[in-house]
């Protein structure tokens, strides 16, 4: 009897213990439904350690990170971030370079590096020596089709042409994804947008397209937004991330139609903060993380792409995958016969020039 | 007695009086020290050191220099007219090959703050510099990167050769320096930040103004109504304050968009036709719609704790006096809640000057304030001068209307309850 | 009506509906009189002052001013003055300022304003005050610019709620015969609240002893005291013994009363009805005389010194008589008062017109 209550007495000590002081590490994503997604796929399947992992809720941007790395007091060990990042932080110093020879094959001894698509920097693999490969999500346009009695648009330039689709249009108040959709529009080629952009004359074309849509816009700034301004029926179309739009098809019913022609891929990566104290342990965790299995397993419960290849395939032969048990893969952005229209985001172009064209924006949207 | 000959004080134990004072007093001084003391460090640690390094980060302009510190020797003897000589394009040759990484890194994100473009300039050089063997290496680096050949990239390194920059205070105002260091206007299109304060400041001061049309009465009712009743009251004057942004950003929506309630209201009792309804939201009327809305408990209260120290015996002596209401309010109550108004008004503005969430949700595209930029350089951007920089202005305004409202109110007139 | 200058007629107050502050009130005021409303807090007078004021409405009945009824009259059309208890005098201005208010709002002429708040200044004798702040002034002095701040309009009536609650017992003293002298000299009609009995008896033509909503007696100080015509007025004004008893026997204005513990006391019928009726009897401690000289007295008993308290002019003398041991008898400071011990037996004799047989509450 004593002996039970010692131990039941240890183990409840254990558990409090490994709820707060001794988390192994910390990760930080963007929250809400998409970390919830990385919890069940990457953190619960981590078998024994999952209940190391502390995870915490940020708004994206390298600020925390820089200030953390730079006063030396680091308490983020792995953080999720967009490509721009990926690339600026690894420049900066501000993440550990990984070693992707000691990360996971893809099955048919593919490696590591091989099974990761081309995604915006002209080659495969990762996306800077620091970051590892989570998944792919997009700026979508999308729609209620009920409000359309007669033709849905069914193109990028639908979006743009208020005469033939009257209403107003949602689009989320930064620049990039916005040119990018605007020049497909204007019928410039979705693999060829960077090129037109490169020139001042392009991306003065650009405005020159939004300038069109300029007076029906309602501008976003969060990402629930979208869903609320067309289900409400204060715009008839509206640029969103895609997991929210598949979020509300798959799981609340939502009667949604996606535009995928013109669509932005850009990835999402995660990498480990230089200085980590924990630094091993975390990258274990990233090589857990960004298994095939793993992968596939986040894509149960959002429809954001799996950004290897291998995670994609064990989708196509499982489905329906969904948790909910429908298909899923026609919700997700990097489809082959959906990356054939779309653009791939740019992270160079946009570290080079994303201040003067942000501010461009900006003003332009103010005007 | 010897003493008064002297005239020198001595206590009873024949010390100078004027010496026991002070050894009697230094205790007291030390316990005095001894209590501020944590909140003195606390302050100088969070308050102080934080604007001390804000204020040198906005001017400082080190970082390239120390990477490229031959390259800018050489670079004050050239002329700046046509593409620079063969020496400066070797120096920066070597150096970008003799740099760590690192460096190029953080350089290269400096130099595209003045010219877009020289991030993945450096960064592919530093890559494809290394064929190159030996001199002359300016047709060489053209050929590695015809950027290199651009005079503009040149010519946007002439406001780095000083170690102590303005740069990003004209930045923060829509100016620049030009190759010479002199002050020019930024281009037309990049010009956001003059009107984004403009639109900050008008935002804050209407904000502010409504606080105080809508609060005050309020604030009144709460101070003069029984405990119970005011109690109630103050309940709903907080409820803001309980409620998470997005819930409430939400409700806004639900209540000003142009098929919501309030235009769906208007609409069925007949003020406007349906293919009328305003437009509340996604514009500066939401912005100061939300904006009044959570800010309101902050002109509340103060003013709710300075009327609660005003006696209503005031009011019935102004009446009794024989002065009518409304004339008793304003020359016997409302200069007594004037302390109020300036402690709410103050902490209002001050609040609402900063704001950048909430009105980026509500706001559209009149939604980006000053704060926004503030914190797309500090997080996105890492422009961290600039946002430096932004900082400062702010500082600086928050400075000269505490200057000014002192000379016009009175700091000490400044009252919480 | 020409005789009252101020008529309260069947006022009654409630807050709340449910209960009564001020109960049938009916009270005449002539021109030039000081009557003070004196009672306990709670007691109504505060109310009554107020509905004067016509800071609360009368729930029922009607009050006349110099014949006209104003109980729809908002109170800045009134033209009363009033002294308040914390003086409420205006902070944010000075001294001079404060006097010219109500000057300012009858739209009186510059110099006029000029002359008369100098004028009502000297009168409170603080004509070298009027650039200060009110809060720079002592006590004493706030509440004489509060007082010439209410007569500086000539308001046909001023009202004093509690005026010297805040001064200190000298100051008090001191004020209370200043505020009297110009009552005197100006001839004003004033109707003062306070809870303190000596000030309403150095300062007033009559007083109105009010108690759970009701006037329970209104004459002037000295029959007040001498006269009081129930026990709470009795126990209010001055120092009281009380002997409680039942009535054995009523004789035309005289009765006897059977005390608790037995013994039988003559005492003059005042508030009894009938014989067998409870009763409280009153009487002064300083109409009680030790070991008499004489046998002008009515009553004797035995009785014992309990307590001896020095108090300068007289000794303060505690016995135990007819069963109460707190019976206060006030002994002057005289050789034979000085001789008497705690512990000793005396006698103790009063007369029969000075034990007044009152209610028993």
């Amino acid at each position: 009897m004593f002996k039970l209550i010692k131990s039941a007495f240890l183990g409840a000590l254990g558990l409090a213990f490994a709820a707060t002081a001794y988390a192994d590490f910390t990760f930080v994503s963007w929250g809400g439904a998409y970390t919830m997604s990385q919890q069940k796929g990457y953190i619960d399947t981590w078998d024994d350690r999952k209940n190391g992992i502390s995870v915490e809720n940020y708004n994206g941007g390298l600020g925390e990170v820089r200030a953390q790395v730079e006063s030396g007091n680091v308490i983020w060990d792995v953080v999720d971030i967009l490509p721009s990042d990926a690339i600026a932080g690894c420049d900066e110093g501000l993440f550990e370079e990984l070693d992707w020879s000691t990360f996971p094959e893809a099955p048919g001894g593919v490696s590591y590096v091989d099974s990761i698509p081309e995604n915006g920097t002209g080659s495969s693999g990762p996306i800077s020596a620091c970051a590892a490969p989570q998944i792919w999500w997009t700026y979508v346009v999308f729609f209620d089709p009920s409000a359309f009695p007669g033709k849905k648009p069914k193109r990028i330039k639908d979006f743009y042409d208020t005469k033939k689709f009257p209403g107003k249009r949602g689009i989320h108040t930064w620049a990039s994804a916005n040119l990018e959709m605007a020049l497909v529009a204007d019928g410039v080629k979705a693999n060829k947008v960077y090129d037109v952009l490169e020139t001042p004359e392009g991306i003065d074309r650009a405005f020159a397209k939004l300038d069109t849509i300029k007076d029906d816009v309602v501008f976003w700034s969060a990402g629930a937004q979208p869903l609320e301004l067309v289900k409400s029926g204060e715009v008839v179309m509206s640029i969103a991330y895609n997991g929210r739009v598949g979020a509300a098809k798959l799981s609340e019913g939502a009667n949604f139609d996606y535009i995928w022609e013109g669509q932005v891929l850009e990835g999402d990566w995660v990498a480990i903060v230089k200085g980590s104290p924990n630094k091993d342990e975390a990258i274990e965790f990233l090589k857990h993380a960004t298994t095939c299995e793993a992968q596939a397993e986040q894509a149960k419960y959002i429809t954001y792409g799996p950004l290897r290849t291998c995670g994609l395939d064990i989708i196509k032969k499982n489905e329906p995958w969904f948790h909910t048990g429908v298909n899923v893969l026609e919700h997700m952005p990097n489809t082959k016969k959906k990356v054939k229209r779309s653009v791939f985001a740019n992270p160079a172009f946009w570290a080079d020039n994303g201040t003067e064209i942000g501010e461009r924006f900006s003003a332009w949207m103010g005007k | 007695m010897n003493q008064s000959a002297k005239s020198e004080i001595l206590t009873t134990d024949g010390i100078p009086l004027k010496i026991s004072l002070k050894r009697a007093e230094r205790l007291n001084k030390i316990r005095a020290f001894a209590l501020v003391l944590p909140l003195a460090l606390f302050i100088i640690i969070t308050f102080a050191f934080p604007i001390l390094s804000m204020l040198l980060r906005s001017v400082d302009d080190k970082q390239i220099n120390t990477v490229f510190p031959k390259t800018f020797e050489v670079y004050k003897q050239w002329d700046r007219k046509d593409l620079p000589p063969e020496e400066l394009y070797a120096s920066m040759f070597h150096e970008i090959l003799s740099a760590e990484k690192l460096q190029i890194g953080k350089a290269s994100t400096r130099m595209n703050y003045s010219k877009s473009g020289w991030k993945s300039l450096l960064k592919k050089s530093k890559r494809k510099f290394k064929k190159i063997k030996e001199g002359p290496y300016k047709e060489q680096m053209i050929k590695a990167d015809k950027r290199w050949g651009q005079i503009e990239f040149w010519k946007a390194l002439g406001e780095m050769v000083d170690p102590i920059t303005f740069g990003y205070y004209l930045n923060a105002v829509d100016l620049k320096y030009d190759s010479d260091k002199n002050v020019i206007q930024q281009p037309e299109n990049r010009r956001v930040y003059n009107s984004t304060w403009i639109k900050t400041l008008k935002v804050s001061v209407l904000v502010t103004l409504f606080t105080l049309l809508l609060g005050y009465p309020v604030a009144y009712l709460l101070a003069t109504l029984p405990l119970k009743l005011s109690n109630l009251l103050m309940i709903f004057v907080l409820l803001p304050f309980w409620t998470s942004l997005l819930v409430r950003t939400v409700s806004w929506i639900v209540i000003l968009m142009q098929k919501g309630i309030f235009n769906s209201i208007l609409v069925w009792g007949g003020v406007i036709a349906d293919e009328n309804r305003m437009q509340l939201i996604y514009n500066q009327t939401g912005t100061l719609i939300a904006m009044t809305q959570i800010l309101l408990p902050f002109m509340v209260l103060p003013l709710y704790s300075v009327m609660k120290t005003i006696p209503p015996t005031y009011m019935r002596a102004a009446l009794n006096l024989g002065a009518k209401p409304m004339h008793a309010f304003y020359r016997v109550y409302f200069p007594q809640s004037v302390p109020g108004i300036s402690a709410g008004g103050l902490l209002v503005f001050v609040l609402a000057i900063g704001y950048f969430i909430t009105p980026a949700l509500v706001g559209g595209k009149d939604g980006q304030l000053i704060g926004h930029w503030i914190a797309y350089h500090l997080k996105t951007s890492l422009n961290w001068g600039l946002c430096s920089a932004l900082g400062g202005i702010l500082l600086v305004v928050m400075l000269v209307l505490y200057w000014v409202y002192n000379k016009v109110v009175g700091i000490e007139n400044i009252k919480l309850g | 009506m020409s005789d009252s200058f101020v008529k309260f007629e069947k006022v009654d107050k409630s807050y709340d509906g449910e209960v009564l502050v001020v109960k049938n009130l009916n009270l005449d005021i002539p021109q030039g009189e000081f009557l003070t409303l004196l009672g306990p807090s709670g007691s109504g007078k505060t109310t009554t002052l107020m509905m004067l004021a016509g800071f609360e409405t009368p729930t029922n009945g009607e009050i006349y001013l110099d014949g006209e009824a104003i109980k729809s009259i908002p109170p800045y059309k009134r033209g009363i003055g009033m002294v308040f208890q914390n003086y409420a005098l205006f902070p944010h201005m000075t001294v001079n300022e404060n006097l010219a208010f109500p000057l300012e709002v009858r739209k009186l002429k510059k110099s006029d304003i000029k002359d008369k708040v100098s004028k009502a200044l000297s009168m409170v004798e603080l004509g070298d005050f009027g650039n200060r702040m009110p809060l720079q002034l002592s006590g004493g002095q706030q509440q004489r610019v509060a007082l010439a701040r209410a007569l500086v309009f000539e308001p046909r009536l001023v009202l004093m709620d509690e005026p010297l609650g805040a001064l200190d017992k000298k100051l008090r003293e001191q004020m209370q015969y200043e505020i009297k002298h110009i009552h005197e000299k100006i001839g004003i009609t004033v109707v003062y609240v306070t809870h303190d009995q000596s000030e309403a008896l150095t300062m007033s033509n009559r007083i109105a002893v009010f108690n759970d909503g009701y006037v329970q007696q209104l004459s002037t100080p000295d029959i007040l005291y001498e006269k009081p015509e129930n026990s709470f007025v009795a126990q209010f004004i001055g120092e009281n013994n009380q002997i409680r008893g039942k009535v054995q026997s009523i004789n035309g204005k005289n009765c006897v009363v059977k005390t608790d513990t037995g013994e039988i006391i003559k005492a003059l019928k005042v508030n009894i009805d009938s014989e067998g009726d409870d009763t409280t009897i009153s009487l002064r401690p300083e109409r009680v005389e030790i070991n008499p000289t004489n046998n002008n007295f009515e009553n004797i008993f035995e009785a014992k010194i309990k307590e001896l308290i020095y108090l300068g002019d007289h000794i303060r003398t505690r016995v135990e008589v007819c069963g109460i041991d707190q019976f206060i008898v006030k002994v002057p400071n005289t050789y034979k008062g000085a001789e008497f011990q705690e512990g000793v037996k005396v006698k103790l004799a009063w007369k029969a017109n000075d034990s007044r047989a009152l209610d028993a509450r």
